[in-house]
């Protein structure tokens, strides 16, 4: 396990979480193992947080959740994007990308 | 909401246990024993209880957690700035306050059902002459028993009248006021005495036993509440009767001052003529009979009695009408009119404090953009903003109750004469109506501004920067400051033309002179109409001995008052000319001795006074009378016949007086005939005209009437002035509250005014010190300001006027002298207004032109 795990921005997490979700209906488990593999283990989600963030999520009607079986048939709680989800997460995708690029922008001059 | 939390904690358990599962495996997939695999995905997992909980915290946001947040906050914020806590507070208290304390009025006077049980089964019956247009009598006692005999609608009919008595079993004679009644009183009212019995059937019976019901207050009064005044005897000239019971306290029916009831019996010789009118009648209804039913039926029993009785009854229609409305419908208007104008009173406190708070809600838009990116949800923001406003509108309310309290009391000194006054109270019906004033008011004041302030949400408030406000929040207040001096302005219109009737009122000569007259009573029964001759003969001595009264310079009798409403159409013939049945001769009439014309100083215009003579009637009639029905022939030496009382013989005319406004100073005179009759009842009005003040020879006059007869008293001692003035007592009352409305909305207008203004320019400080410091001229500046509070209070009077044209049609039937569009009244109002207006803005525009450049440019 690589040693430098970066922090997450505050606010991020619950964009990244929509953006997993959005790929499909899956599980708390899931969601964690996913944004870790996905961010080549530079990202761990601890699950002191995700679950509050996928619970506040659902409680804004931006997930849905769902109880269904895993692939090895235990009950596990499945989310999902909601539509009004899906709009949330363009709006914090494109806003994140500006500030990216606007941050990229600044480091690259500062150069 | 504990059922669905106690349903989710195995649901969070499974959740959170799948995951840890999935990681136990994944460890032992990975190569560990079991043992270790399982205490590694602990490790990983973390503290499940903290988790859990903090799962819970997140569905434990329900609705009361957000309620006692909000009001925890609602608290901190009205702490925080207490002088605009107070603003708000004191608007709404006195907006809700005079808005509830005018609702008590209506609800005591006019919503509530009369204070006797099922109050609104109860009618009041009245007869009319069909061929006397306008015209209606009391009731002949015989009438009234067939009508409660023949009717198929009424539990029972019943009826009274009142007269004044000396009762002498006292150490001094004292005037009573008693209520003779027909059988059945109680039971038509539905009322029980609270001490002692009804009357027995053998006590309704000509020759029986006599009895009366005493008033609560002459039971204190006279006997010190007593028990044992039960059997006691009164005694009223030759005859004792004896008490049997005592009326509870709150039995005010039919007049406030009756001090006792008395029977008439039904088969009394001298009431079993149809013609005589005595009774004022009420009757009960069935239950779930209405009153057009009702008014079918008695129709049908009056129509039989017609072809049993066609002398008298033919020509007789009856009037039904619900007992509650014939009590207050007289007042209805004025109250309405009050309630209306203190709704508009509360709206402009309403619009207000809306305007305050979108001030507010500028100086708060970091804390909202706060309160956003840590999550909250704009309903959430909306409901903690509108509950601050919820504790501001209550404690206004509160406050209110006590002001209501405080005015529903004056409101009652100041309205003595109103009817079912003593009704108005504070009581949990109006601390109802006071905490909807609130709810409503919150809503009014509060959603708009916190809806704004919230628009946009997270992003909307971020980028939304602080610092330049020039926006359309400002419009949107200078919009509220117009909204609030237009409903002034309609307001002021309102009372401005009261006021201007009122004056008109003052300004018109009546005819007669009212001043330096004295009306009173001097006690009779009307056991004394069985000796006519008799009866003349006392009024006449008493006449006689007034004016001899030191200071009195003359005396007369009038059956009515002159200048107080009262009106008694009746038809006429002239004898002499041919009866023309499309041309049929109303007229007032009116009964007066010969020396009226002399002591209300109404001018003689032709003939002579007339004279009253024992076998001859002769009367005067006015000018309106003689120019409306004979313009070609003089009437003078004719004779008039009233068709309505074929009994009466001839009046022979022997004269034509002035025109006077005898049935009321608003009221242009109608054609009259007088009649010469000193006694048109045992108890007339007594008019006499003094030198001095007319109260100075009150004195001399109780003196003198005991000195003829020792059995009577003299009371109701009033000046005519005042009993005119009284006349218009709701009118004066009406047009003074009215204008205290008026004056405090445009006061609270001007406020908002100044306050937004105000505003207004501490939002602008930066850019009017940029103005000045790039060389705009203070003059400017102030000029800027100014014209600002003005455009919009203009448009405002402009809105005002426009919406006063439309509701000041409503009071055109209250108004006397001016037309609702008068323009003197409605420019002096617009006049009044803009000048309050230019005061309020410019102190603040003073203000903005006192700004100095070098400090504003070194806050920056």
């Amino acid at each position: 396990m690589p040693s430098e795990k970066s922090e997450l921005l505050q606010g991020t997490l619950d964009m990244l979480i929509l953006k997993v979700v959005a790929l499909g209906p899956v599980h708390g488990y899931g969601i964690s193992l996913r944004i870790r593999q996905i961010s080549k283990d530079v990202l761990r989600v601890q699950q002191g947080s995700l679950y509050p963030a996928l619970h506040r999520l659902e409680k804004r009607g931006w997930i849905e959740a769902e109880w269904g079986e895993s692939d090895n048939g235990r009950q596990a709680r499945f989310y999902k994007l909601s539509s009004r989800g899906r709009k949330q997460l363009a709006a914090e995708e494109t806003n994140w990308r500006r500030l990216a690029e606007a941050i990229g922008l600044i480091l690259e001059t500062a150069r | 909401m504990f059922f669905r939390k106690h349903n989710r904690e195995p649901q969070l358990d499974t959740e959170l246990r799948f995951h840890i599962d999935e990681l136990i495996e994944a460890n032992i997939a990975g190569g560990m024993a079991p043992q270790e695999a399982r205490r590694q995905a602990m490790i990983e997992f973390g503290g499940t209880e903290q988790i859990k909980e903090e799962l819970r915290d997140v569905h434990r946001v329900a609705i009361l957690d957000n309620t006692l947040a909000d009001v925890r906050a609602a608290f901190r914020f009205a702490r925080k700035s207490p002088s605009f806590s107070m603003a708000v507070i004191l608007t709404l208290a006195l907006g809700i306050g005079a808005n509830s304390a005018v609702f008590s009025a209506i609800d005591a006077i006019l919503l509530r059902p009369l204070p006797f049980p099922d109050g609104d089964q109860l009618m009041r019956m009245r007869q009319s002459d069909r061929r006397a247009k306008d015209s209606w009598s009391a009731v002949a006692p015989v009438r009234l028993e067939d009508w409660n005999r023949m009717n198929s609608t009424f539990q029972a009919i019943t009826g009274y009248y009142t007269e004044d008595e000396t009762e002498s079993s006292g150490a001094l004679p004292e005037k009573v006021t008693r209520a003779s009644v027909a059988p059945r009183f109680l039971e038509v009212w539905g009322v029980a005495p609270s001490l002692g019995r009804d009357f027995a059937p053998d006590e309704l019976r000509f020759g029986g036993p006599g009895a009366v019901l005493i008033s609560d207050r002459f039971w204190r009064r006279r006997f010190g509440a007593d028990p044992h005044a039960i059997g006691r005897t009164l005694r009223f000239g030759k005859y004792s009767t004896t008490i049997v019971g005592v009326m509870p306290a709150s039995f005010l029916f039919p007049e406030r001052g009756v001090d006792l009831w008395s029977p008439v019996p039904v088969d009394a010789p001298y009431a079993q003529s149809r013609e005589e009118a005595w009774y004022a009648v009420i009757g009960r209804l069935k239950p779930g009979v209405k009153p057009p039913k009702a008014r079918a039926d008695l129709a049908t029993v009056q129509a039989s009695l017609g072809r049993a009785y066609p002398t008298t009854d033919a020509d007789l229609n009856v009037i039904v009408d619900p007992l509650k409305e014939i009590t207050v419908g007289g007042v209805r208007g004025s109250l309405w009119l009050l309630y209306g104008s203190v709704s508009l009173l509360l709206l402009i406190a309403c619009t207000n404090i809306a305007a305050l708070l979108l001030a507010r809600a500028t100086h708060r838009q970091h804390e909202i953009a706060i309160r956003f990116s840590l999550g909250a949800s704009r309903a959430r923001v909306v409901s903690q903003l509108l509950t601050e406003a919820l504790l501001l509108a209550l404690c206004g309310a509160a406050l209110g109750f006590v002001v209501a309290k405080g005015a529903a009391m004056l409101f009652r000194a100041l309205a003595q004469d109103l009817p079912r006054v003593e009704e108005i109270g504070l009581d949990w019906r109006l601390a109802l109506y006071t905490l909807a004033c609130a709810m409503a008011a919150t809503l009014l004041c509060a959603l708009f501004p916190a809806f704004r302030a919230t628009r946009g949400g997270l992003a909307g408030s971020l980028a939304q920067a602080t610092r330049t406000q020039v926006s359309s929040r400002n419009r949107l207040q200078l919009a509220l400051v117009g909204v609030q001096v237009a409903l002034a302005v309609t307001l002021l219109s309102g009372a401005g033309l009261l006021v201007r009737s009122f004056q008109e009122l003052g300004r018109v000569s009546p005819g007669f002179e009212t001043s330096h007259i004295l009306t009173f009573h001097v006690t009779a029964t009307w056991g004394e109409t069985n000796d006519m001759k008799g009866l003349r003969q006392r009024i006449q001595g008493t006449l006689d001995s007034l004016r001899a009264v030191p200071g009195v310079e003359d005396a007369a009798t009038s059956g009515t008052l002159p200048g107080v409403p009262e009106h008694n159409q009746t038809e006429f013939r002239v004898v002499e000319a041919a009866a023309d049945p499309a041309r049929r001769i109303m007229a007032e009439g009116r009964s007066v001795s010969p020396g009226y014309f002399a002591t209300m100083r109404i001018p003689l215009v032709a003939g002579e006074v007339c004279r009253v003579t024992p076998t001859s009637l002769s009367g005067v009639v006015n000018r309106s009378f003689a120019e409306t029905y004979s313009p070609q022939s003089s009437l003078i030496g004719r004779h008039l016949l009233l068709p309505g009382v074929p009994s009466l013989p001839p009046i022979e005319i022997r004269g034509i007086v002035g025109d006077a406004r005898e049935t009321g100073i608003n009221m242009a005179p109608l054609p009259t005939v007088y009649l010469c009759d000193s006694t048109p009842e045992p108890d007339p009005h007594f008019l006499v005209r003094t030198h001095n003040a007319p109260m100075s020879v009150a004195q001399g006059i109780r003196r003198k009437v005991r000195e003829i007869d020792p059995g009577r008293s003299v009371f109701d001692i009033i000046p005519l002035e005042e009993r005119v003035g009284d006349a218009f007592a709701e009118n004066r009352l009406r047009t003074i509250l009215l204008a205290f409305f008026a004056l405090t909305a445009v006061s609270l207008a001007s406020m908002g005014l100044y306050g937004t203004l105000s505003y207004l320019v501490g939002v602008r400080r930066r850019e009017t010190g940029l103005r000045l410091a790039l060389g705009a001229r203070r003059g400017q500046i102030l000029r800027h300001f100014l014209m600002q509070g003005l455009g919009v209070s203009l448009l405002g009077c402009a809105a005002g006027l426009g919406l006063a044209a439309a509701l000041t049609r409503l009071i055109a039937g209250m108004l006397y002298g001016v037309s609702p569009s008068d323009a003197p009244t409605l420019s002096g109002v617009i006049l009044l207004v803009i000048a309050v207006a230019a005061v309020a803005s410019l102190v603040p525009a003073i203000r903005a032109a006192r700004v100095e450049p070098m400090q504003v440019l070194r806050d920056e």
